[in-house]
């Protein structure tokens, strides 16, 4: 039985019934780790169809898929990350991922071991260890895993790239850009709240001009009267 | 397109023609025509048993380049597809609300896994392979009967008259045509009869929503169009049958 609270998800590429985990040592089908009715609304157990189809075959290596869900069972916290990890023996992609079961203030550490997993898991474990590990850049992807890392409990379930057919709603800090790479999506919504800061100052602005002109034109004298701009509450001058 | 693992359809058959077809055959197209327009269907399964060929099937195209095994459940863009009542028999169905989950025991388990999928459907599918079936899967402790026992414990929470249907597929690998189909159905008489008996069994007191098990192909197109035809008819005359049956009563 495995005591860890930090497990690999296996690739399914026997098509078996059950999906199975690992410490790294000990494989034993995931029920056993995480019952499947306590698992979150949403609870993905691999990269999302969607992101696949949108990546297309030439981005599926680069994927990193993570899930954030604060608040279950009480103050703990469920955080995981998958990536694609090859084809079963009918062509389907399978997905390899790592879950962690956080504590109050706890965060994921990146070093779960490896070395006992089939061959052919073991080099796509590596490679998903190594782009978390790596401070580098030039990785898109990982950089969203890290930022939603980040982002406060209180934003409630939350992925590292925005989905559109999830059937369970969630919080996004990327969203995926033309060319199949995460870009920020809360670009958009700054440009938003710019947008509404301009038109607000431009609404002050024109009222306060509307305001002066039509200050500016009323003391002026025609002749014979002269009436203040004072609405209901003014005052009347006529001159003789 | 996502390979399905499970998938929720809504139906709704807007047209039919039926040209030179005999009263008999009309009348029974024309009431599964009727029968099946609005519902809501649900197709389950285990992994691999060809949810996302049916869903392709359905959408009258190939398995797409990318495929996977799903990991969550996701929406589908609903879509139109014609279907074969007969020869010169075509209903046209739009489906709705479609989503995609995976087949392993832990999707079926899950909260949103399964059961919520399966809760507004008036028709259930149930999927498995000829495999299964040969290496007798519907036996006590093997995939394909916990899964029935699964279906006997969700029934109370689908809808009153939900039914269910099962289609044995990938019958390509053991025929090469769909001439081939009704001999192929004989040989299997046996093993077929063993999961009817085993599916009254679970499922009681509830065997009379079960409507049967259509041997199919996703694969074929030929054996695709006659089975599912059939399969179509199956569903609406066990229902058919029920209703009188309550009626007498």
């Amino acid at each position: 039985m495995i005591a860890v609270r930090a497990y690999w998800i296996l690739p399914n590429r026997d098509q078996r019934d059950d999906v199975f985990a690992s410490d790294g040592r000990v494989t034993v089908p995931l029920r056993q780790l995480l019952d499947p009715r306590r698992r979150p609304d949403g609870f993905s157990h691999g990269v999302p169809t969607e992101l696949l189809e949108k990546c297309g075959p030439k981005g599926l290596a680069r994927i990193l898929f993570a899930q954030k869900f604060p608040g279950w069972d009480g103050d703990k916290q469920i955080f995981c990350v998958s990536a694609t990890a090859g084809v079963d023996p009918s062509g389907r992609i399978v997905h390899i991922g790592l879950v962690f079961v956080l504590g109050p203030g706890e965060r994921p550490s990146f070093d779960l071991s490896y070395s006992a997993l089939p061959a052919e898991d073991r080099e796509h474990a590596r490679a998903l260890i190594d782009r978390m590990t790596s401070a580098g850049r030039d990785d898109p992807w990982a950089q969203s895993v890290r930022d939603l890392l980040e982002l406060p409990a209180d934003a409630g379930p939350a992925t590292n790239v925005a989905l559109d057919r999830s059937t369970v709603p969630f919080r996004s800090l990327y969203e995926l850009g033309p060319n199949g790479s995460p870009r920020k999506a809360a670009n958009r919504a700054r440009w938003r709240t710019r947008a509404l800061l301009l038109s607000v100052v431009i609404a002050v602005v024109g009222a306060w001009f509307s305001h002066a002109k039509s200050c500016s034109g009323a003391p002026r004298l025609d002749g014979s009267s002269l009436e203040s701009a004072g609405g209901n509450g003014g005052t009347s001058w006529r001159f003789n | 397109m996502p390979l399905p693992a499970m998938t929720v359809l809504r139906v709704f058959l807007l047209l039919a023609s039926f040209p030179g077809a005999k009263k008999q055959a009309v009348r029974l197209a024309k009431g599964t025509r009727d029968w099946w327009s609005g519902k809501k269907i649900a197709v389950i399964g285990p992994t691999a048993s060809g949810k996302d060929s049916f869903l392709a099937r359905l959408q009258n195209r190939e398995i797409p380049e990318i495929h996977a095994n799903s990991p969550m459940g996701e929406k589908v863009k609903s879509f139109r597809v014609k279907l074969a009542l007969a020869a010169d028999q075509t209903v046209d169905i739009t489906c709705k609300g479609v989503i995609n989950i995976g087949g392993e025991t832990d999707y079926r388990d899950t909260p949103s896994g399964w059961l919520s999928v399966c809760k507004g459907a008036d028709v259930v599918f149930y999927v498995m392979t000829v495999k299964d079936l040969a290496e007798k899967k519907y036996l006590k402790g093997r995939r394909v009967r916990q899964d029935l026992d699964w279906l006997m414990t969700a029934l109370p929470h689908l809808k009153q008259d939900a039914l269910i249907h099962i289609l044995i597929n990938k019958i390509d690998e053991e025929i090469e045509s769909h001439t081939d189909y009704e001999a192929f159905a004989e040989e299997l008489r046996e093993e077929l009869r063993a999961l009817e008996k085993t599916a009254n069994k679970v499922l009681h007191p509830y065997e009379a929503r079960y409507t049967g098990a259509t041997l199919i192909s996703m694969k074929n197109k030929q054996i695709y169009t006659l089975a599912i035809n059939d399969a179509l008819r199956s569903v609406y005359s066990a229902f058919h049958g029920t209703t009188k049956r309550q009626k007498v009563a």
